[in-house]
């Protein structure tokens, strides 16, 4: 053992990640590398981006994340680039990464810590943990405790609605799904919906001859970016020309939602993503808040929004750009 | 040609050593992270002499935590592969024959998925298997491949074609049974990555990777006469089926070794024999060594490639070796037609 790891020792302390690996962190984090774009958006809601020295290939969210160094795709990082980044600390998902690269950067002495995000509430969790590992556990507390009450106030909005029974579009062709324990389809839960296909496997591929039968109130597509409403009309007029689908009931009443990529991103844009699927699914709901709202000024939803302006304004800040482009 | 003498043996294997020791200067010193030769010439020496210390510390770790185990592993899989393809072309008197259209290579896969599924806390078992998947797929394509009890070359070669296809089915339909997780790594392991240092030493499996080789060499001078027929060589006092046994055995050993730390990189085995032919004759006494150290400069020369191309993005090797080798292949048909 060398003078450096000797050193090295006295200065890290031993935390247990979300995959049950122990990890020797070092005490103090002053560079950060994360191998997925939601570990990179969150370290950037922890106000910790300073210190991100290095960030996975379409790590987009926030914006200013595609300045930061790149070191390659989540699947396969280059590791000669995350080496020479220095890292105290890299984080990972199972949700992306594979295992043999935590085992290959363990190997050369550099923390690994994993996260595991499989539910909403997990996903809160992760946060809570990354603050913990990087130093920085009261902004975690705050930012996880406003995600919370943004989605208790979702949750009471939406108590008396019916439950939406939504087909989501993970791919067109082939036709692919999701099953039931998979994030996005915890995150339909809170937006007041539920998947139609009920499968034990995470991406089941469905004919179209299934879809029709199980006849869904709403089909909801994953955008790639940040589509607008615009590009809800546009799926619209394309499923509309395509034989089998313009069968569909929800086609032909026009109930189709577009929502943006951040659905499947354990990240705190996911609860934007969240209230916005909420918006579109139940319509009716949000219509009458609006209108209590203007006679309440004060409702109990306000506070947190104004409360998490930071990530909350950098969110929509993001797809206001989209939409002007 | 000259007399193949031991003296001109061992000048070509000095040769393509040198060829060998080139690339790996080279491909020590690119990357995405910039070293110049002469820090990795510094490095070297002093791990050599063992000065740790001396060393920078993100220096050490990408030439001997990150370059080195991967050259070293190209190597390894470039050889093996290599030395298998000439086997199987020997054996079979067919120059198309290789790895992975006789569909051993696919066997190899499948062992080692089956390993992955169900014996992941066995280091030795994604090798074991693999080896096993090799030679009962070896044993399958002779079988159907023969007609009226011998060997026709066009029914070998479809009859491996089809086992490959066949045992890929299996592959697919066992990939949708394992969680996302597990599923990220074997479809990346499939498409053919030297990043992944495997679970067992480098120096272990250089080691079996040597008998392989060694066994096959024992019989280089009855892969020459089995060449020319069976029943000729049968009649110069050849051992046939001793000789096959030992081919077979080893060649699916060395493509079991190759998958399981690998995955698929086609055309190595295809390939590499036929330029060593091309340089040096189609004597196996030389054509084994050659292929070997030939296999592993191809592999390291490609995965060097795979890691530097679209840095900090890597490419599987499996695409490089292919994007390369397809077009090599049609080359050197068109020009033997010609």
């Amino acid at each position: 053992m060398n003078a450096k790891q000797m050193n090295a020792k006295q200065t890290t302390r031993e935390v247990i990640d979300e995959t049950g690996r122990h990890v020797a962190v070092p005490v103090a984090v002053h560079r950060i590398v994360t191998l997925a774009p939601n570990l990179a958006e969150i370290v950037y809601a922890l106000g910790a981006q300073d210190r991100l020295v290095g960030v996975s290939n379409y790590s987009d969210s926030p914006p200013e994340a595609k300045s930061k160094p790149r070191i390659g795709m989540p699947t396969n990082p280059n590791l000669e680039a995350v080496v020479a980044a220095h890292p105290d600390i890299v984080l990972i998902t199972t949700e992306g990464n594979r295992r043999e690269t935590a085992d290959e950067l363990a190997r050369l002495g550099i923390a690994v810590y994993a996260t595991n995000p499989h539910s909403v509430e997990s996903m809160l969790e992760s946060i809570e943990h990354i603050g913990g590992v990087i130093g920085a556990t009261a902004q975690a507390e705050s930012v996880v405790a406003n995600l919370r009450q943004r989605l208790n106030a979702l949750q009471s909005k939406l108590a008396s609605a019916p439950v939406a029974r939504v087909f989501f579009v993970v791919g067109e062709s082939p036709l692919i799904s999701l099953g039931e324990h998979t994030f996005i389809a915890d995150a339909l839960r809170y937006a007041g919906a539920r998947s139609v296909v009920q499968a034990k496997q995470d991406w089941p591929q469905i004919s179209l001859e299934e879809l029709v039968r199980l006849n869904p109130d709403y089909l909801v597509f994953a955008s790639s970016g940040f589509g607008g409403e615009d590009s809800t009309a546009k799926q619209l007029a394309e499923l509309r020309s395509e034989a089998g689908w313009r069968e569909l009931a929800a086609v032909r009443e026009g109930r189709v939602v577009v929502v943006s990529d951040e659905i499947d991103l354990p990240a705190p844009g996911l609860i934007d993503a969240i209230e916005k699927l909420a918006r579109q699914l139940h319509p009716n709901v949000f219509e009458d808040a609006a209108q209590h709202a203007s006679l309440r000024p004060l409702s109990a939803s306000v506070p947190a929004h104004a409360h998490l302006q930071f990530t909350v304004s950098q969110d929509s800040c993001t797809e206001a750009l989209a939409c002007a482009r | 040609m000259r007399p193949l003498t031991p003296r001109r043996i061992a000048g070509i294997c000095a040769l393509l050593a040198g060829v060998l020791f080139i690339v790996v200067v080279f491909s020590l010193q690119v990357g995405a992270y910039p070293i110049s030769v002469r820090d990795v010439a510094m490095t070297l020496v002093r791990g050599a002499l063992g000065h740790w210390n001396s060393i920078p510390s993100s220096d050490r770790l990408i030439v001997f935590g990150l370059r080195l185990p991967r050259i070293a592993l190209g190597i390894l899989v470039g050889a093996a592969l290599s030395v298998s393809g000439a086997s199987f072309q020997a054996l079979l008197r067919n120059p198309l024959a290789d790895p992975y259209v006789l569909g051993v290579s696919s066997g190899a896969a499948l062992g080692a998925i089956l390993a992955l599924v169900w014996l992941q806390r066995f280091p030795w078992a994604m090798q074991g298997l693999a080896f096993l998947g090799a030679l009962a797929t070896i044993a399958a394509v002779y079988f159907l491949g023969r007609r009226k009890g011998q060997l026709d070359s066009a029914t070998l070669l479809l009859a491996g074609i089809i086992t490959a296809s066949f045992l890929s089915a299996i592959i697919m339909f066992l990939m949708t049974t394992v969680s996302g997780r597990d599923m990220r790594g074997m479809a990346f392991w499939l498409m053919g990555d030297l990043g992944t240092a495997p679970a067992i030493g480098l120096g272990f499996l250089f080691f079996i990777l040597l008998i392989g080789i060694g066994a096959i060499y024992t019989t280089s001078s009855d892969l020459n006469l089995i060449l020319t027929g069976e029943q000729e060589a049968h009649h110069l006092g050849v051992n046939v089926p001793r000789v096959k046994l030992v081919v077979y055995a080893s060649a699916s050993l060395l493509t079991g070794l190759a998958v399981s730390v690998s995955g698929a990189i086609g055309y190595v085995g295809l390939l590499v024999p036929h330029v060593m032919r091309m340089l040096f004759g189609s004597d196996y006494r030389v054509l084994i060594p050659a292929s070997a150290i030939g296999g592993a400069i191809a592999v390291a020369l490609a995965d060097t490639l795979a890691r530097t191309v679209v840095a900090p993005t890597e490419l599987p090797v499996g695409a490089v070796t292919a994007a390369i080798g397809a077009p090599v292949f049609i080359y050197l048909l068109r020009r033997r037609l010609a």
